[in-house]
C-alpha cells in the first residue's frame, strides 16, 4: 500500500493529509483479501506455533514444554529420514516432470492442426484430483486386479504377474510415472504462456543471423523464460516438498516403509500416535524449510544485470 | 456404501420422530456397526421415551474427529468405541467412570470378559461390550470337494491346513489354496495372533509392558506362512493387500481357506449366497484353537448430562431383544447367559463364532494404534517382512526393539 501512495503521489502532488486519506482508503480495498490471509493463514499458522509448544494429545489436558518437541525433533531419525525420501523424490519428480513438460510445451506452443486436441488430452490429468489419481493408480498398479502386471504377463512379456508395489524401486517409479501424468500438462501450460511471450522478431532475428535451433533455444528461450521457469519450478518442488496422497493412498507408505514422505510422517504423528503438539512441531520445520528452498530458488532465477 | 445411507437415512428418521422424547443422548458409531447400530437404536426409540440419535461416523475419522469434538466440547453423549482404544481414551481423562453402575448389572459377571478387560484402566471400568467380533478360519467347501477333501471338515492343526491349501491350489487355473493380507497389521493381529496364543505363545506380556514377539511359537507360525508363499499357494496380491481385500478375496470364491472374522458369516450370506463355505476355530500347531476377541466397548463422555438416556439404552441392548437385533445384524452378542438363546434362529456356523468369542483375546496397550494399527508401525512391517522378506530374524528383532521404545515412551499417567 505504502508503495503505491509512494509512487502515485509525483503523479498528482498533493498535501499529507489527502496521502495519508488515500492510504485508508487502500487498507479498505485490501481489507477483504487481508481479513482473509489473516482469518485463513495468520491464525492458524499462530496456532500451529502455539501448539508446537505444548504436550498437545488428541484427547485430554495439553501442557507447556517449550521447546522440548523441537529438540525431540533433532533426534527423531525417522523423520530425517522420510525428509530425505522427500528430497530424493522431489528432485527426481521435478527432473522427470519438466522433462515432460518441454516438449510437449514446444509442440503444443504454436497452433497447428488439432493444436486445441492436444493441448485439452495433455492438460486433463491436471483437472483430476490427486486422490482419485491415486485411488484409479491404485487399481492399475493392483497385481491380480489391475492393469499393467496382467497385461504384461498376458502378452508374455513377464513369466508370470509381476507385484509392482512389492519392492521399492518399481513402486517409486510407477509413482513417478503417475504424478508425471498427474502433474505434467498443468506445467506445460505455465511453460507455454512463457513460450508464447517470446516476441517472435527475437526469433527471426537470431534465425537471420543464422543460429540454429539449439543455440535459439539456449540463448533466446530459455533466458526469456527466467520468471515462467522460476514459477514452475517453484510449484512443483513446493507441490512435491508436500506430497502425501499418492503415498498414502497407493503404497500406505510401503514397501517396508520406504516411501514415508515427511508430510505423511506428520500426519501419523498427529493422527496416528495423537501427538498433536509435536505434529504441529514438524510442520513449522517443514515450512521453514519450504520458506528456505522457494528464496534459494528465486534468487538462482533472479532477474540477471542488463537484461530486462 | 448401501448400508451407510440406509443408516444415515435411519438416523435421520429417527431425528425427526415427533418429540414427546423427555430427552435426547447423542450416540457415535463406525461405519463397522453401520448394519446393527441403527436398527437396535430405531427399536430402543419405538419402545422408549427418551430417544437417541446416531451418528455414523467413517472408520479411520471417528478417533480423530472425537478429539476434535472433545476438545471443542461438542463430543457425543457416548460412543460404541473399537475396543482396543478404551485403553488409551481412559488414560487420556476422557470417558466417565462406570464402576459402580457396571457392577450393579445382574449379568456383570457374564459380559464378554475381553471387553471387560479392555474397558478396565487403574481397577476401574470405563466401557462395557457393545458388538462383538471373534475370529475363526473359512474354508470353500465347493473347492475342498473338488479337490478331493473332506468338504464337512476343516483343517484342525497347521499342518491339515497347509496340506488342504496345497490340494485346493493344485486344481490350478486363478484358484488359490491360501489368502491372507500381507501388508494389514490389523488384519493379522485379528488373524495371526489366535495361531500364536493357540500353541502358547504371546506378543505383548498381559499388563502391555513388554514386547514378546521373540518366541519358538511366532517363528512356528511365521514359517507356516512363509512355506505357504514359498509354495505359491497365495496369490501375488497378498504382499501388498493393506486389508482391503482381506474379505473379498475369499467371497469371490477362488481361495480355499482364509483366516477372517464372524463378520464373515452375515456379510457371505447377504452378499455372496452362492459361496459354500466352512467355519471352524483357528487352530495351534498341534492343535487347540484361540480368538482374537474384537467389537466395540460401549464408553460414556466424561461430564455428560444424559448419563440416563445411556444407561437405559445400554439396558435395552443388554436385553435378550437387543442382544438378538445385534446377532441379527452382524455383531455376536456380548452376555454370555443369553447368547446361545440370540443365536438360535441364525446361522449355526454363529455357534462356533459365538464360542470363539467367549474365549476370546485382546492385547492390552494405551498405544495399540502405533504398536500394531499403523500402516507404518512395528507390527505391520514386521508381518510383511517375515511373510516375504529375506531377513526374518532382524524383521523379528527389529520389530521387538521399536515395540519396546513406543510402550517405554508412551505417556505414564
Amino acid at each position: 500500500m505504502t508503495t503505491i501512495a509512494a509512487t502515485s503521489a509525483p503523479a498528482r502532488p498533493r498535501k499529507l493529509v489527502g496521502a495519508g486519506r488515500r492510504q485508508w482508503v487502500g487498507l479498505l480495498y485490501v481489507a477483504p483479501a487481508v481479513a482473509l490471509v489473516v482469518v485463513f493463514f495468520i491464525i492458524p499458522l499462530g496456532m500451529t506455533a502455539w501448539m508446537s509448544l505444548h504436550n498437545w494429545p488428541l484427547m485430554g489436558e495439553h501442557s507447556f514444554i517449550g521447546l522440548a518437541n523441537y529438540w525431540a525433533i533433532l533426534r527423531d531419525t525417522r523423520f530425517w529420514n522420510a525428509l530425505r525420501f522427500t528430497g530424493w523424490y522431489t528432485l527426481v519428480v521435478t527432473i522427470a516432470i519438466f522433462a515432460v513438460a518441454f516438449p510437449l510445451a514446444l509442440f503444443i506452443e504454436r497452433p497447428r492442426r488439432l493444436t486445441g486436441f492436444y493441448r485439452t488430452s495433455f492438460f486433463m490429468p491436471a483437472v483430476i484430483g490427486f486422490a482419485s489419481a491415486s485411488l484409479l493408480w491404485s487399481w492399475l498398479l493392483n497385481v491380480d486386479s489391475g492393469l499393467f502386471s496382467p497385461a504384461a504377463f498376458d502378452l508374455g512379456l513377464t513369466e508370470k504377474k509381476v507385484n509392482l508395489l512389492a519392492t521399492f524401486q518399481p513402486a517409486f517409479w510407477s509413482i513417478i510415472a503417475m504424478v508425471v501424468w498427474k502433474v505434467a500438462g498443468f506445467t506445460m501450460i505455465i511453460l507455454m504462456t512463457g513460450l508464447q511471450s517470446i516476441p517472435s522478431e527475437l526469433q527471426e532475428a537470431a534465425m537471420i543471423d543464422g543460429a540454429g535451433p539449439f543455440a535459439r533455444f539456449r540463448a533466446i528461450t530459455l533466458p526469456l523464460m527466467r520468471r515462467t521457469l522460476a514459477l514452475a519450478l517453484i510449484l512443483s518442488v513446493a507441490g512435491s516438498i508436500l506430497a502425501f496422497d499418492q503415498f498414502y493412498i497407493i503404497l500406505r507408505g510401503g514397501p517396508r516403509n520406504q516411501t514415508l514422505t515427511a508430510v505423511y510422517w506428520i500426519f501419523n504423528q498427529s493422527f496416528v500416535s495423537f501427538k498433536l503438539g509435536y505434529g504441529a512441531a514438524l510442520s513449522m520445520i517443514l515450512l521453514a524449510i519450504l520458506v528456505a528452498l522457494s528464496m534459494v530458488q528465486l534468487w538462482l532465477l533472479r532477474k540477471p544485470e542488463g537484461v530486462d | 456404501m448401501k448400508t451407510m445411507i440406509a443408516g444415515l437415512a435411519l438416523a435421520a428418521s429417527i431425528f425427526a420422530l415427533p418429540a414427546f422424547a423427555a430427552d435426547t443422548a447423542n450416540i457415535w458409531v463406525r461405519a463397522d456397526g453401520s448394519n446393527f447400530m441403527p436398527r437396535i437404536v430405531d427399536a430402543f426409540n419405538k419402545a422408549h421415551e427418551n430417544q437417541i440419535k446416531l451418528d455414523i461416523i467413517p472408520n479411520a475419522e471417528i478417533i480423530p474427529k472425537y478429539g476434535a469434538a472433545a476438545a471443542g466440547g461438542t463430543a457425543p453423549d457416548a460412543l460404541s468405541l473399537d475396543l482396543i482404544y478404551t485403553p488409551a481414551f481412559s488414560a487420556a481423562g476422557q470417558l466417565e467412570d462406570i464402576t459402580d453402575w457396571a457392577k450393579s448389572l445382574p449379568y456383570f459377571a457374564s459380559l464378554s470378559p475381553a471387553h471387560v478387560k479392555t474397558g478396565t484402566y487403574k481397577g476401574r471400568i470405563y466401557g462395557l461390550p457393545f458388538s462383538a467380533d471373534s475370529s475363526v478360519l473359512i474354508w470353500n467347501k465347493k473347492l475342498f470337494k473338488q479337490a478331493g477333501l473332506d468338504p464337512e471338515k476343516g483343517p484342525t492343526n497347521w499342518a491339515e491346513i497347509e496340506a488342504d491349501a496345497e490340494k485346493v491350489n493344485a486344481l490350478g487355473g486363478d484358484i488359490k489354496g491360501f489368502y491372507f493380507s500381507g501388508n494389514c497389521g490389523g488384519c493379522n493381529i485379528f488373524t495371526f495372533t489366535p495361531l500364536i496364543w493357540a500353541s502358547g505363545g504371546d506378543i505383548l506380556s498381559g499388563d502391555g509392558s513388554k514386547a514378546t514377539l521373540d518366541s519358538p511359537q511366532l517363528r512356528g507360525a511365521i514359517d507356516l506362512y512363509r512355506s505357504m508363499v514359498k509354495k505359491d499357494l497365495v496369490p501375488a496380491g497378498a504382499q501388498t493387500d493393506t486389508g482391503s481385500n482381506f474379505f473379498a478375496a475369499f467371497a469371490a470364491g477362488n481361495i480355499g481357506i482364509t483366516p477372517s472374522g464372524a463378520f464373515a458369516i452375515g456379510a457371505l450370506n447377504t452378499q455372496y449366497p452362492n459361496v459354500d463355505y466352512g467355519v471352524t476355530f483357528l487352530p495351534g500347531k498341534d492343535g487347540g484353537w484361540s480368538s482374537f476377541a474384537g467389537g466395540d466397548n460401549f464408553v460414556v463422555t466424561k461430564g455428560t448430562k444424559k448419563l440416563a438416556v445411556v444407561k437405559e439404552f445400554l439396558d435395552f441392548a443388554y436385553s435378550l431383544e437387543g442382544q438378538t437385533i445385534l446377532a441379527k445384524y452382524g455383531s455376536l452378542p456380548v452376555r454370555g447367559d443369553i447368547a446361545k438363546e440370540a443365536l438360535k434362529d441364525l446361522d449355526p456356523r454363529y455357534q462356533i463364532a459365538a464360542e470363539a468369542m467367549a474365549k476370546g483375546r485382546t492385547p492390552y496397550t494405551v498405544v495399540f494404534n502405533d504398536l500394531i494399527n499403523s500402516a507404518n508401525g512395528p507390527w505391520t512391517q514386521m508381518v510383511n517382512e517375515v511373510f516375504f522378506g529375506d531377513d526374518v530374524d532382524g524383521a523379528i528383532s527389529n520389530a521387538q526393539e521399536t515395540m519396546q521404545s513406543i510402550i517405554d515412551q508412551a505417556p505414564q499417567k
